[in-house]
């Protein structure tokens, strides 16, 4: 099905682009997991990333024009809208974010004491720290993508992965992480 | 460590914080495409503007013919399953007719449930339109929620859950619905705002669904007059408002 979706990539793009909005579903279909996963990362919280992910669809429907019709950047365009949306998510409820993913309390060191020390070292990250190191390791999105995602240079961009890395590693060069 | 190493291990990583999307997530936001217009131009909107007008000159020269005895009928939202029309009743019911019930005005009304599921799921909405009062009927999947409340309001501005937004809706007054241990998301793929077109109940909006919280704004034309009762077989709450 992925596959016949890429095929009709570009019909599918005329036909969003005309106000058709089961063509942009089908459109952004194949990139919802990775947003999904890019929001979890990014809040640390399952439920609220599908919540951020179906909300950030809506506003890229209605931003479509802004694209206009560049299917090679539809995906980092796509992934800088739910990582604005996942930021929206935390301002609103700051509460809720920072009970699960900046303050970690006793009670979460100890359930996650069984998970790797990555794990918990990414944990210690802020959100923003998270995301060029998911756009670009977990993702697996170019350089290029990841710089459009972000909004930034590439050259930012790649600063931005080797700081957030070497915060993981502090003994990576950048030769190891880009 | 090689990149190579480092790269898997963050993938591992961040598996565990993520896990997967349930398989609901397409669905859901394919749904929640179809109930939402695209923003276009000035010219559409003037467009849509002069078929909304002249939409509402047919709708008032329907209402308006005396010959018209059928109620209106609000289709439910795409995928749902075609069901009569809250006017005509539609299931068989022990529990007491809500014309058997005063109107009430302004003031405040709670419902609690016996035996409630863990998360009460909407399944459908209706409304429709008779002599005197114009009616809404929320019906759920699996049994009474855990609670209902109704709270008139002297304006149509209504919080979006989650988001914080003010959405005002059509007419002068409105009528808050909360329902506790509930979920609109579920089993309910209708339209989240319904334009009525009547005298009394003007639009009804889903403005939350959030933590087992549904929110759902009614628009009325004028200060809330209605009466609500809880109806059984399937469990549903249904709301008349009042008209003149």
């Amino acid at each position: 099905m992925l596959a016949a979706v890429m095929e009709q990539r570009p019909q599918l793009m005329v036909s969003a682009a005309a106000g058709d909005a089961d063509s942009f579903a089908a459109l952004i279909e194949p990139l919802l997991d990775q947003a999904y996963r890019l929001a979890a990362v990014m809040l640390a919280d399952r439920p609220a990333a599908e919540d951020a992910v179906q909300e950030a669809s809506i506003k890229a429907w209605r931003k479509l024009r802004q694209l206009r019709g560049d299917l090679t950047s539809l995906r980092p365009w796509f992934l800088s809208i739910v990582a604005n949306e996942c930021r929206m998510t935390r301002r609103r409820r700051w509460w809720s974010v920072l009970k699960l993913a900046d303050v970690p309390s006793s009670a979460w060191r100890s359930e996650e004491r069984d998970t790797s020390n990555l794990h918990q070292a990414l944990l210690n990250l802020s959100p923003e720290e998270r995301l060029p190191l998911v756009l670009h390791f977990y993702l697996d999105l170019p350089l290029a993508e990841v710089a459009r995602a972000l909004r930034v240079s590439p050259a930012a961009a790649k600063s931005r992965i080797f700081r957030a890395a070497r915060r993981l590693r502090s003994d990576l060069t950048l030769e190891e992480v880009i | 460590m090689t990149n190579e190493n480092f790269r898997r291990e963050l993938g591992h990583a961040f598996d565990e914080m993520a896990g997967s999307p349930s398989a609901a997530l397409p669905d859901r936001v394919r749904s929640s495409l179809a109930n939402v217009p695209e923003q276009k131009g000035p010219y559409w909107i003037a467009g849509v503007v002069a078929v909304v007008i002249a939409l509402v000159v047919i709708g008032v020269l329907f209402v308006g013919n005396p010959l018209n005895h059928q109620p209106a009928k609000i289709v439910p939202g795409a995928g749902a399953i075609p069901t009569p029309s809250a006017a005509q009743s539609p299931s068989p019911c022990s529990s007491p007719t809500p014309s058997s019930q005063p109107f009430v005005c302004a003031s405040s009304t709670s419902f609690t449930g016996q035996q409630p599921p863990p998360s009460a799921y909407v399944d459908a909405v209706r409304t429709g339109t008779h002599t005197g009062y114009d009616r809404l009927t929320i019906e759920f999947q699996n049994g009474q929620p855990q609670s209902i409340q109704l709270q008139p309001q002297a304006n149509t501005a209504f919080t979006r859950d989650g988001i914080g937004a003010t959405v005002n809706l059509a007419g002068n007054d409105g009528l808050l619905v909360t329902i506790f241990s509930g979920d609109a998301h579920t089993a309910y793929s209708g339209p989240s705002d319904i334009k009525t077109g009547y005298t009394g109940l003007l639009e009804v909006r889903l403005v939350g669904d959030f933590e087992g919280y549904v929110h759902i704004g009614l628009g009325l034309a004028k200060p809330a007059c209605y009466r609500a009762v809880i109806m059984t077989n399937p469990a549903r709450l249904v709301i008349d408002i009042q008209t003149p």
